[in-house]
């Protein structure tokens, strides 16, 4: 009828946008609790602890829940880095927490600050890359590597302490920054959201942090765009080499002491909160700033646990049955956005 | 529901109506609000070949897997011998005799061709499996299907056409009586096909009940007695093939009459000097292989699947290491040798893998990020990512490859094989690439993209790109090189001037019927 070479195809009719339809219109339960439901149920736990949890709704107790999350949820925003790049998680971070505390301390104690710090950095650098290479040179499970590298530097740390407690200088800058507050505002918890924020950045705004999610969603097809893969994932556990020395430093500024066996449970308390806020852990799915939201539920769950009197051995139990659940959740969102 | 009884006696064909052995009464499914199959219904006799034809999104699969009881209908039943099955009971199709063969493979890589036929079905004595009936049922199968392949080699070593074949014998294992076939020949050879079409008549003769889905027209010709067409999830017609042309059969496909220009060979090729050129190429399944690819010149490599073409290219450009040989790029009478994978993306090779799910795209985030993915140094010059660039550029590669609906905030594992491939497509071409290299760039996609994608190729080697094409698709390679080079078991063993190859040509060289001096 035209003339014109227009390509004939437009006029076809279009079967495969009613296929893309189908998979916009179907609505999935599991995919919206995934991808959403962390944000009701983090509203409806804080509006249920706001109206029934005596205690909970004045400002000391909510800043001081705020406050003691910070260690925990600085650690979960660097490893969010490992999550999302597709490499489950980082168990050596309780290794690298208690390490980067007895540093912090002893060598504070012994040298001074700046040493300490800048030691602190160099072995956080170190698990980094180890932890790096084995997993994205070598190709070696993430799970297994890292559980390793916990032992190793567990070992290490009790080995050189001996297992002894280091208590720092009772007025000297350490504990001074676990004691300071900016209006009601503890400095911790200024930290926490800072580095929240920054990472937050990093993994949205940055050519690296575009990576480490396109490496998490498809490594091969990343790897064939050109992308310098081993480095990504190198960079991936350096974030949360990073996070869990800045979170060691928070948990030894708190009680101004340290000691090889403080930071038991990190590993999988940090995984709850990433997990909880929605990120996948099979990779490629989700962000910093719901880990940090993760990090609210879990904690706010805490409190109002133990504001109502419930032991230690209920609230690992609840925590453990609330990953079980996300996880869940997770794969069941996963099956059928495959499907 | 009694009263649609009727319905199943109305076929021409084959006037004796002996009763249907699969019978789909008015099946409604419902995908959220959009309707994937509205009102359809279908009955296949036993030693009846059905075919099932319609655009990719047309309801076929979905209909199909209704019939199987992998999903459940919204409305309408399913009769197997005159008993209703349970909607969605995939256990309750499987003992009433329907087996389906999925469009995916669906085996275990690990495990060997004996376990994965009878994968679900393994038979134990005293809790054990039972290993020699495994391997007797197993052989049996492959025996039926007329295929011999080794019972304890791994999946994974298999070529595609083997494992297809070993999906097969997994359903006839379960001695079904309706064996339901999607696509079957997509990832096949022509010599494959032929041997698979064979094959389904012979089954059908022994009063087998064949439903064959295929993109493929001739393969219906060539095998059904009946036809079924979908179109947007109806029925629009359903006869004997002796009432159907291959032309009204795509008329019913797509609703009107069809006039693409397929057939758009290049006339008069610009070509330059080579720009790639292999020497000596080595690696698993490749034998030292020397191939030009010169500047504006689309070289097509043919072959049978299995033939060494896929690691031929992965090897020329690094994807996958080389054990000997050497790969160059010349641009502006500079020559760089290609040491490995990321030095060829920097020499300017864009490389298209076969598996655009598993290789070629980040299936969980968006258009603008996949196509950001290779060109994020073009587009950044610091670290940080310039999303507002990054999108625009993103915009204006969506619109030159026609991605329908152009939405780059989109996952793109929510669009269509076709518009799939063409993000793929489009990640590389913002590159401007001096080589590109296409695996197999039309699987699986609509007719409607295939002709794009076609045009898009050519405008790459118009403007003065060496293009290399791998692909399994006869038509498609004759259509778009202007030099071909035939591969078998790791070598080339024919070059023929696109002008003067044709169909036998080519495949008398793929299948070693002739060797011809490589010039």
């Amino acid at each position: 009828m035209t003339p014109e070479t227009s390509s004939p195809i437009n006029t076809l009719p279009p079967a495969a946008q009613i296929e893309q339809e189908l998979e916009q219109k179907a609505f999935k339960l599991s995919e919206w609790m995934a991808q959403q439901g962390i944000f009701l149920f983090t509203a409806v736990l804080v509006l249920f602890a706001l109206v029934f949890i005596d205690g909970f709704a004045s400002l000391p107790n909510l800043t001081d829940v705020f406050n003691r999350a910070a260690p925990i949820g600085i650690v979960a925003a660097g490893m969010t880095f490992v999550v999302i790049s597709g490499n489950y998680l980082d168990l050596s971070v309780v290794a690298q927490v208690a390490t980067a505390a007895v540093v912090l301390i002893a060598v504070t104690n012994a040298v001074g600050l700046v040493p300490a710090i800048l030691l602190a950095i160099l072995i956080a650098l170190v698990y980094g890359i180890v932890n790096g290479i084995a997993v994205g040179v070598f190709k070696a499970n993430a799970v297994i590597v890292t559980l390793s590298t916990t032992f190793i530097g567990l070992g290490l740390l009790r080995w050189l302490t001996g297992g002894s407690i280091y208590f720092g200088d009772s007025d000297g800058p350490i504990r001074t920054f676990g004691t300071t507050r900016i209006g009601p505002l503890p400095l911790a918890m200024i930290l926490f959201i800072v580095v929240t924020l920054l990472l937050s950045l990093v993994l949205t705004r940055t050519n690296f942090g575009f990576m480490v999610r396109a490496y998490g969603s498809n490594r091969e097809a990343t790897r064939l765009a050109g992308v310098n893969t081993p480095l990504v994932v190198i960079g991936a556990f350096t974030m949360s080499a990073l996070g869990a020395m800045l979170g060691g430093f928070v948990l030894a500024a708190f009680s101004n002491t340290a000691v090889s066996a403080m930071s038991t449970g990190y590993d999988f308390r940090a995984l709850a909160a990433i997990i909880v806020g929605g990120t996948s852990v099979f990779g490629g799915r989700g962000s910093v700033m719901r880990t940090l939201l993760g990090v609210v539920f879990v904690s706010v769950l805490t409190n109002i646990m133990v504001l109502s009197g419930l032991g230690f051995g209920f609230q690992q139990m609840a925590i453990g049955l609330l990953i079980v659940l996300a996880v869940s959740v997770d794969a069941l969102a996963r099956k059928t956005r495959v499907s | 529901m009694s009263d649609t009884l009727g319905s199943s006696n109305t076929g021409q064909a084959g006037s004796a109506t002996r009763a249907p052995i699969i019978e789909a009464r008015d099946i409604v499914k419902r995908f959220g609000g959009a309707v994937a199959v509205d009102d359809v219904s279908i009955a296949v006799e036993p030693g009846e070949i059905h075919g099932l034809v319609g655009e990719n999104g047309a309801g076929k699969s979905t209909l199909m897997r209704v019939l199987a009881g992998v999903l459940a209908p919204n409305e309408g039943s399913v009769w197997v011998d005159g008993q209703q099955l349970d909607p969605g009971n995939t256990r309750e199709a499987l003992d009433a005799g329907v087996s389906l063969v999925h469009q995916e493979l669906s085996l275990v890589p690990e495990m060997t061709v004996a376990e994965n036929i009878l994968l679900g079905s393994t038979p134990t004595r005293a809790g054990f499996i039972d290993r020699r009936h495994q391997r007797r049922v197993a052989a049996e199968a492959l025996e039926e299907i007329g295929v011999t392949v080794d019972l304890d080699e791994p999946i994974s070593r298999l070529s595609v056409a083997l494992r297809q074949f070993v999906e097969i014998a997994r359903a006839i294992a379960r001695k079904p009586r309706v064996l339901i076939l999607d696509e079957p020949t997509a990832t096949l050879t022509p010599a494959e096909t032929e041997y698979l079409l064979d094959m389904l008549k012979r089954l059908a003769s022994r009063g087998l009940a064949i439903v064959y889905i295929s993109h493929r027209i001739p393969e219906i010709f060539a095998i059904c007695g009946r036809v079924t067409v979908l179109r947007d999830g109806s029925l629009v017609t359903s006869e004997g093939i002796g009432d159907l042309t291959p032309q009204s059969v795509v008329e019913h496909m797509v609703g009107r009459d069809l006039q693409l220009d397929l057939e758009s060979r290049r006339l008069n090729p610009d070509i330059g000097d080579p720009v790639l050129s292999a020497r000596g190429v080595k690696a698993p399944g490749v034998n030292d292989i020397d191939l030009d690819v010169r500047a504006g010149e689309i070289v097509g490599l043919g072959g049978l699947v299995g033939a060494g073409r896929t690691e031929l290219v992965r090897a020329m450009i690094g994807a996958d290491p080389r054990s000997g040989g050497q790969t160059t790029i010349t641009l502006g009478g500079t020559s760089r040798r290609i040491t490995g994978y990321r030095a060829a993306i920097a020499a300017g090779i864009a490389y298209i893998p076969e598996e655009r799910r598993s290789d070629g795209l980040a299936l969980t985030m968006t258009v603008v990020d996949n196509i950001a993915l290779p060109n994020r140094s073009a587009l950044s010059r610091s670290f940080v990512l310039q999303r507002r660039r990054i999108a625009e550029f993103a915009t204006s590669l969506a619109k030159a490859v026609n991605l329908r609906p152009p939405e780059i905030e989109r996952e793109v594992g929510q669009y269509s094989g076709g518009n799939q491939q063409k993000v793929v497509l489009a990640k590389w071409l913002g590159r401007k690439p001096d080589v590109i290299v296409l695996d197999e760039p039309t699987r699986g996609v609509d007719v409607g993209a295939k002709v794009e994608i076609h045009r898009l190729i050519r405008e790459l080697a118009d403007e003065g790109a060496a293009v290399l094409v791998v692909s399994s698709d006869l038509p498609e390679l004759l259509e778009l090189s202007d030099t071909i080079h035939v591969v078998r078991d790791g070598r080339i063993v024919g070059v023929l001037p696109g002008a003067e190859a044709d169909e036998t040509a080519v495949m008398a060289l793929a299948s070693g019927q002739q060797e011809v001096d490589v010039a």
